[in-house]
């Protein structure tokens, strides 16, 4: 007989913590990718943001926030960023009218989820999850990178140095990454654990 | 083997995918149907230097032109094939007006 579906959170309603580390989910955000037309869009795109937000679109892995720190724009690609707010915040209207005609609008705010992990240690924690050197040296605050968490896709934005990690997880992965987060952070003896703390 | 994507910095190979010789090129659609049966069918198996493209599916989405040295898998250049493709394309308008 099939099995009947019923609605079940991916992760855990609460923050979930090992040692000082927290990981949880966090609220819901708008979120709009935007890509810019090929020809003058990218330049066009880059002023009308400048003028609209008071903030140059970074042409590097990195995350920027708008003067009024409404919202950020993270880099997903070449000509390409991702624009974060607080669910409504009426985002994607806004970018509509600023710059509908120089580059394409999609919002994301459906398609991604975002996790949230914190607290000393998780640096260490993560290095055994993502591929990429996170040392404090190479990847800091307001870094963002597009990789592999375990076999996920997803883009991790470090927001601040305690450290903070935001990772922006497709919605249907949501609970496989946790699994694994769950994984690299337990996977911490009790004594590496008050190396951390 | 990791590779350093000219947007993403060093990454790992699970990162990219392999798409094969970025050395051929289309031939004229009245081009001879020689040149199409290369362009189509026929590969070297270079032993050495090597023009390759691949694709960053988990990072910036990008295609790449990486030259590697196929016995020793040492990575000489990475470029994105849009540069490439550009480069190449003002390089023959310039010759075009020259000649």
């Amino acid at each position: 007989m099939a099995d009947p579906l019923f609605p079940v959170l991916p992760v855990p309603h609460g923050p979930v913590r090992w040692g000082a580390m927290t990981c949880a989910q966090s609220p819901l955000a708008e979120i709009v990718s935007l890509g810019a037309f090929s020809g003058v869009g990218r330049d066009e795109l880059v002023k009308r943001i400048h003028e609209a937000f008071g903030v140059i679109l970074p042409d590097q892995p990195r995350a920027v926030a708008s003067a009024d720190g409404g919202c950020s724009f993270l880099w997903s690609g070449p000509s390409q960023w991702l624009a974060v707010a607080e669910e409504g915040a009426g985002l994607l209207s806004r970018l509509r009218e600023v710059c509908g005609d120089v580059c394409a609008l999609t919002s994301q705010s459906d398609s991604r989820s975002i996790m949230k992990l914190s607290g000393p240690g998780v640096r260490e924690a993560m290095s055994r999850l993502v591929p990429i050197d996170l040392h404090p040296t190479v990847f800091g605050k307001d870094h963002v990178a597009s990789t592999l968490a375990g076999h996920i896709p997803v883009i991790m934005w470090q927001t601040d140095d305690a450290p903070t990690y935001l990772f922006f997880v497709f919605r249907s992965f949501a609970a496989s990454l946790f699994h694994d987060v769950s994984v690299a952070l337990s996977g911490f003896s009790s004594s590496e654990m008050d190396i951390c703390v | 083997m990791r590779l350093t994507c000219p947007s993403c910095g060093s990454r790992g190979l699970e990162e990219f995918t392999y798409r094969g010789d970025a050395s051929v090129r289309r031939p004229a659609a009245d081009g001879s149907e020689q040149a199409w049966v290369d362009y189509v069918y026929l590969r070297d198996n270079p032993c050495g230097r090597h023009q390759e493209l691949w694709y960053h599916g988990a990072g910036c989405r990008s295609w790449l032109v990486v030259t590697r040295d196929t016995r020793t898998h040492e990575v000489f250049d990475v470029r994105n094939a849009r540069d490439v493709i550009l480069t190449e394309r003002q390089t023959d308008a310039g010759e075009g007006e020259a000649s």
